[in-house]
Parts: C-alpha cells; structure tokens; sequence
C-alpha cells in the first residue's frame, strides 16, 4: 500500500475532524475562556436557552450554560459563564428579556435597584442571585390587545352618549345654575336688609327701653321719696336686669348677622365666578366652550352624563374588567 | 481418501439440476466429468468446495462431509482443494503476481518473500514467467487461463477442480493446458477433477471419465471405455451428433412420462 | 371470475412475500457480516484502501454540491427573508439547514450514486465472473475481504465528507451573503451563531455514520446478489442508487422524529 494514500486518508480525516471541532468551539461563541460559574433564580425565564449571552451594561460578558427547573420545581436555576474579570454590581440581580423581537433572549446582569419595577425571586440559597424575567413578548401583546379593546368599548360608548340633546340639556341646567344663583343672590340681601332692620329696631327699641327705664327711675326715685317703705329698688333693678338682657341680645344678633353677610358675599363671589365661566363657556372659549357651543354636540348632555355616572359605577364595581387600564 | 459425491441433489427454483449424483475420485487419479453446457457440472464442482451445498446427498473431501464444515475446517478444506474457474475469475484490481499470491498471504509462516518466490515458480510453471506486474485485462484468454491455475496450484493443493478448463481456447493453446493438467497429476501428484464439455481435452487428461445427463451419471469409464461405448446418448455427445443424443434423451424423457 | 378478482390480491402477497423475503436475505448478510468482524487479519488491510476509494475521492463532488447549495441556499433565504424579519436569518437558515440537513442529506444522496452505484457494479462484476466464489475458494471470507471494510469505511469517512461538505456549503453561503447580498460579516456570523447548538454537529455526524451503512450496505447486498451478467450488474447498480436514495430519506425522517 503506497503511503502517499495513506497520508490522504490520514490528513483528510484529521482535516474533517479539525474542521467540525474548531467550527463548533468558533460557532458556539469562540475559545472558552476560563469562565466564572453564577447561578441565578427566576420564577421563570422566558425564552432563554443555552447559549443566550450574559450582558452587564449592555457588553455582552459570557453566556447561558444551562437553564434548569430547581429541585421542588418552584424556580428556574440558571447557570451562566461570565468572564472572570467581571465585578459584580451591587446588590447584583439578573434580568432575562428578549434582546430583539426574534427570539434572542438574554441574560442581563443589574444593580436591582436600577430595575425597582422587577419582582426578583430571593432563592434561599448562598450565592444564588435574584432573578427576573420580562413577561414573553406575547403576553404584552395579549395585554396590548385587552386595552385597545376596553379603549374602544369606552369611546363607544361615549359616542353613543355625547350627542346633541345632552350638549342642549347641559347648557340649560347651567342656565339654571345661573338663574337660581341669582335668585338666591337676591334672596340673601333681601334678608340681609331685613335682618339690618330688624337689628336696628332692637337697638332703637333698646335704646328707648333703656331711656324710658332711666326716666322711669328718676320717677321712682321722686315717688320713693315719697312712699317711704316701699321696695321700689327692687323692681328696678329687675327692669335695669331685663334691659341689659335686650342690649346683649342685639349685639348678639350684630355678630351673627355680619357672620351671615360675609358667608353671603362668598357665595356671591364663588356664583359670580361660576357665571363667568359659563358665559365664557358660551362665548366659546376653551375646549370644554367650544364643545357645549357646538350644536351637534349640544344634545343629550344629561344623558352623557348619565352614562359616564353609569360607567364611572361600573368601574367601582368591576374594577378588573378594567384593570388592564392600569398598565398604560 | 479422494473425493467422493454420493446421491446428491440440487435444484434452484424449479430447476433440478443434480438428481441424485454419485462419483468417486481416488487420489492420484484425474477425473473428468463431461457433459453438454448448463447440464450442472460446475454446480458439481462448487459442491465440493463447499460454495453450494447439496439438498440432499453427502459430499464428502478427505472423509469429512464438505456442507457440514465450518471456520476454520472449511479453511484447512479449501487450502487442500485449487479451483480453476472457467473464466479465471482473476481478481481484476490485482496484477497477476497479487493475484497468485492471494491464497498465500493468509497462510501461517508465509512472509512476503516467500510468497514471491514461490510466485514466481507458479508463473513459471504455467510459462508466464516475468509477467507477474501485468493486470489481468491485459493478459489473453489462454494466459488468463494459465494465471488462475497458477493462483489455485500456489498453495500446494492435494486436489484442483479446473471448471472448463479448456473452452473458448484455441486448439494450440488448449493442448497447452491440458499438458499442464497432466504435469500438475504427474508432477506434483495432485487429484484432478476436471469439467469439460471438450471430448478431445477429456479424453487427453482424464483417467476415468463420467458422463453427466440428466442430472445423474449416466456413464463411467476409461478413455478407451467412452470410446467403445454404446449407449447412444454418451455416443451422440462424444461423435457431436445431436440426432442420436437429443433422440435417445427424447425417447428416455417420453419413457420416463408414461412411467 | 374468481381467479381475475383474486389475481391483484395474490400480486400483491407475492410482491409482499418476496419483499420479506429480501428483507430477510439482507438481515442474514448484514448478521454474517457482523460476525466476520472478527476477521480483523482479513479486512483491516483493505479498509485504508477503501476509505481513500470512498471517502477521499469523494469529497470534491461532495464540496463541489454543498458549495452551490450554500451559494443557492443564502440567495432563497434573502429571497424569502423580507420585511420584519432581520437580514441576519440568512446567516441563521444557511446554518441550520446546511448542518442539520442538506449537508448529511444532499452529500449522502449523491455518495448513493457515486460509492453504491460503484460498489454494486464492482461486487456485481466479482459475482458473475466468480471472483467472489474465487476469494471463497481461496480460503477468504468475502464478507470480511468485500463488505466490511466498505462498510466501515464508509462509516468512518461519511461523517469526515459531510463534515467537510457542510463547512464549506456554509463559507459559500457566507461569501455569496457579503457580495451578492449586501450584508456584513458579523451580520451573517450573527445569524449563525444565533440558534446553533453543538448537538446539531452531533445529529449530523449520526446521520451520516447510519448513511454510510447504509448506501454501501445496500451497494454490498445488491452487488453479491447481481445474476445475469453485464445487464444484471447494471439493473444492481440502479437498484442501488434508487433503494439507498429511498433509504437514506427514510432514515433522514427516522432520526429527525427520534433524535430532534
């Protein structure tokens, strides 16, 4: 057997196995460096695989070993290979997410407080980092999906309710706002006079009561000089006694009529206020103006408001059909 | 000790080609069996080298029944026993000289230069000396021939079977070999069994002579027996006259179906 | 009547019969050959031979195939690749179907032709000139001296092929990625690197080991069995290539189903 054959043979057997070893050792991610071993927990981990590489700051420093289930089934253990000269962040964590939307999933190492919104697993183990996973991509699609569909049961339902009467019924009972603010405007002065008048006839009425008592004492005095024995004291300092009564009565009715006067004026104030608002809302000003200006949106404004009460009722009391809502 | 077939049967499929066969090769003799082509002589021959073994019958080499043979006894059977094929069957991927060696180089104590010496001698033996670098498709028929008995007379055989040894030759080149058949029997004292449907080469080589018909032996004898025969069949086949063969073998066949 | 209802049933448990009856005679080679394992003294010094013969001559037809599937395969694969899809899945789909596939598969497709074809026609050839009745009269096992070492060498050396093969469909593929395509070395190296997994060189490497068995085994049944001369050497080498071809993608969905 010539050994020229023998070589061939020889050389392109080593030639196909040098070839299969360096391409496998080169295609799963270069020569193994000595590698540092981490473990990290997750309540699950999405798509990652073997293989996956390990960030740290967005640098990929190692890759996936294994992904495995722990013991108890409660966990996903995943063991990583990092370069050795890595140091590890504080209160170091591991996210896995999907680095793109075509299934690339990743291991990615962080400070856990720079990712505070992450429910990191605590595996009760040494050395053992905590771990997260994004939800699949899928899932938040589906999420996706539920809020654009709530979104338009809601604007549906808010087309169907905002239509021209409300916008009509809206602006009259604001009208009516108005009209009754006004009338109770002029109620309040009205009693406001009344209560002055009425004050000062309780003065006036004190002022002579005490005039007439101080009279009316002088003339006792006279006929005590001359009905010596009689308990004329007495009776005066009964009537000086009810006089004072009065006097403190009206002052009290002073105090609290200024009370009443001022609460009035605020009230005024706070319906004057409101009046400007509708008359700008009616000159249409503003978005909410132009929305009660338009016509055709100016029906049915009470009914809207119907509905929304009605929807507003039904997220209280179904708070997880919308729920969803939240995550946006 | 010899060679010995006794009531051997063979049929492929529905074709019964040996119906219950007998012959008996003694040592030192040269046997030839003759017959018309496709009478099922060479499936006789590969019986005894154990290629084929019978549906019923004993074949028996030496004493030892050849179809019960197994490993390494088969082996030791077949070092006795040289096969000249009818076309040589010479290995073409192998010059000559491999080809003459091949039966060697698995033989206990026989290094390389012992197999090319005694290579050489078969060669020479068989008058093709200095052509043992040549490849078998450049070697005529009758050195073909000659080359594939040298291969089956290298590993010293007690017995050589020589398949139509001379056919296809011209008659210059055939009693060539059938002088070698004589000087392997005379020489080297080796058994012969030789097949032939070439009466002439037959008769030149062979100390006894059976004619195969039919599947069986119809006839067993010396040269000079066949010769003085009567039997038409064996007649019709010696003299090449196919009126009196194929009319005695009609007539035999038409007996046998009113039987 | 009867007989014209029966005749395709009977066909048909003859065709069946005979089926089994194949099946059979190739089990009891495949055993024998098996057993002349043993012979180590008769097949070893022809299975260098014959690695050379099967393995080493074929591998230019072997690159030669995978180059321009890897050429074919980079070129589809943009093709189909549009839109949200990366650019760098052309790296990934030449990868993949080059290792796990087209590599193992389109190399032992054509191995049938070229080391069955051969092997039946030169068995076949052994078999009515009596060559093969010549090694046995000789004292030699053919089964150890023709089949073994064909066999083995074809396990042995498939692999190296296909290995090789797929290398360079994935370098073509490659090449044909940066100038016809418009794409970047790490882009396609990328893709490649993407979804590999070192137990697709593995799967590979076993479906080439079961293929070389298979193409030179059918090619050592067919060829001891050819009867007929010349057009019975040519019907085994067609019977070759059609059964091992048939074999082979039989074999390629066995594993695919058992091994993925």
């Amino acid at each position: 057997m010539d050994r020229r054959r023998e070589a061939l043979v020889g050389f392109v057997v080593l030639l196909g196995i040098a070839v299969a070893v360096v391409g496998t050792i080169w295609l799963q991610g270069g020569w193994r460096r000595s590698m540092v071993e981490l473990t990290a927990a997750s309540a699950s981990v999405g798509q990652l695989v073997p293989g996956a590489s390990v960030r740290f700051r967005g640098v990929a420093v190692g890759r996936v070993e294994e992904v495995r289930l722990a013991p108890g089934g409660d966990a996903v253990l995943v063991d990583l290979s990092v370069d050795p000269g890595l140091a590890l962040p504080e209160n170091a964590a591991v996210l896995v997410a999907p680095e793109s939307l075509f299934g690339d999933w990743q291991a990615e190492i962080l400070n856990r407080a720079d990712f505070p919104q992450g429910e990191f697993l605590d595996y009760p183990q040494e050395g053992v980092l905590p771990g997260t996973a994004l939800p699949d991509f899928s899932r938040l699609t589906a999420t996706a999906d539920e809020i654009a569909r709530n979104l338009t049961v809601i604007s549906e339902r808010f087309e169907i309710a905002f239509t021209e009467e409300t916008a009509l019924n809206l602006k009259n009972a604001i009208d009516n706002i108005g009209e009754i603010s006004n009338g109770l405007n002029e109620m309040i002065a009205q009693q406001a006079e009344r209560f002055e008048d009425l004050s000062r006839g309780v003065n006036a009425s004190a002022e002579e009561l005490g005039a007439a008592a101080r009279s009316a004492r002088i003339s006792f005095e006279r006929v005590d000089s001359m009905i010596a024995g009689f308990d004329v004291g007495g009776i005066m300092a009964n009537a000086e006694a009810s006089a004072e009564n009065v006097r403190a009565l009206t002052e009290d009715m002073n105090a609290s009529l200024e009370e009443i006067r001022s609460a009035a004026a605020t009230a005024d104030s706070a319906f004057g206020r409101f009046n400007a608002l509708m008359a700008s809302a009616e000159d249409g000003d503003g978005s909410l103006g132009r929305l009660l200006g338009d016509p055709a949106l100016a029906d049915n404004a009470a009914e809207a408001i119907e509905q929304m009460r009605a929807l507003l009722a039904d997220i209280q009391e179904n708070p997880k059909k919308y729920l969803s809502l939240s995550i946006f | 000790m010899g060679i010995h077939l006794r009531e051997v049967r063979k049929s492929f499929g529905p074709r019964d080609v040996l119906r219950g066969f007998t012959l008996r090769v003694t040592d030192g003799e040269t046997a030839a069996i003759v017959g018309p082509s496709g009478s099922g002589k060479s499936v006789l021959l590969k019986h005894v080298v154990g290629l084929l073994t019978p549906d019923s019958g004993s074949v028996t080499v030496d004493g030892a029944a050849v179809p019960e043979l197994k490993g390494r006894a088969l082996v030791r059977l077949r070092r006795r026993i040289g096969y000249v094929f009818q076309f040589a069957a010479l290995f073409d991927s192998m010059t000559v000289a491999e080809n003459v060696g091949m039966g060697l180089r698995r033989m206990p104590g026989w290094d390389r230069r012992r197999i090319r010496a005694r290579t050489e001698d078969c060669l020479a033996l068989v008058e093709l000396a200095g052509m043992g670098d040549r490849y078998p498709a450049q070697l005529s028929g009758g050195q073909r021939k000659r080359a594939g008995l040298a291969r089956a007379i290298a590993p010293s055989p007690r017995y050589l079977l020589y398949d139509e040894p001379t056919t296809g030759l011209d008659p210059v080149t055939t009693a060539v070999i059938d002088r070698l058949i004589l000087r392997m029997r005379d020489e080297l004292g080796v058994t012969g069994l030789v097949v032939t449907h070439d009466m002439t080469s037959a008769f030149r080589v062979a100390d006894r002579i059976t004619m195969l018909h039919e599947g069986k032996a119809r006839f067993t004898g010396t040269p000079a027996e066949v010769r003085a025969a009567a039997d038409p069949v064996l007649r019709g086949f010696v003299e090449g006259n196919p009126d009196l063969y194929f009319g005695a073998g009609r007539a035999r066949s038409e007996d046998r179906a009113e039987r | 009547m009867i007989e014209s209802v029966l005749r395709p049933f009977s066909t048909l448990g003859v065709r069946f019969l005979a089926l089994l009856e194949e099946l059979g005679r190739a089990a009891t080679l495949f055993a024998a050959a098996f057993r002349s394992l043993r012979n180590a003294g008769v097949w070893f010094p022809n299975l260098l031979p014959e690695m050379a013969r099967i393995g080493v001559a074929s591998v230019p037809i072997a690159l030669f195939i995978a180059t321009f599937t890897g050429i074919v395969m980079s070129l589809q694969a943009s093709y189909t690749l549009t839109g949200a899809i990366p650019v760098y899945f052309v790296g990934t789909l030449v990868g993949k179907t080059m290792i796990l596939e087209l590599g193992p598969v389109l190399t032992a497709l054509t191995l049938a032709g070229r080391v069955g074809a051969n092997i039946s026609a030169e068995l076949g050839t052994m078999r009515v000139t009596e060559q093969v009745d010549a090694l046995e009269t000789l004292a030699y096992d053919p089964l150890a001296y023709l089949v073994v070492p064909r066999i083995l060498a074809a396990v042995l050396m498939f692999p190296i092929v296909v290995l090789l093969a797929m290398t360079i469909g994935i370098a073509s593929g490659w090449v044909t990625a940066l100038q016809l395509l418009d794409m970047s070395s790490p882009e396609f190296v990328k893709g490649l690197r993407l979804f590999f997994d070192p137990w697709d060189v593995w799967f590979a490497v076993i479906k080439s080991v079961s293929f070389g068995a298979i193409v030179t085994g059918v090619g050592c049944y067919c060829g001891l069995r050819t009867e007929g001369g010349a057009e019975g050497v040519g019907r085994s080498a067609t019977r070759t290539v059609v059964v091992a071809s048939m074999l082979i993608l039989c074999l390629d969905a066995f594993w695919a189903a058992v091994l993925l």
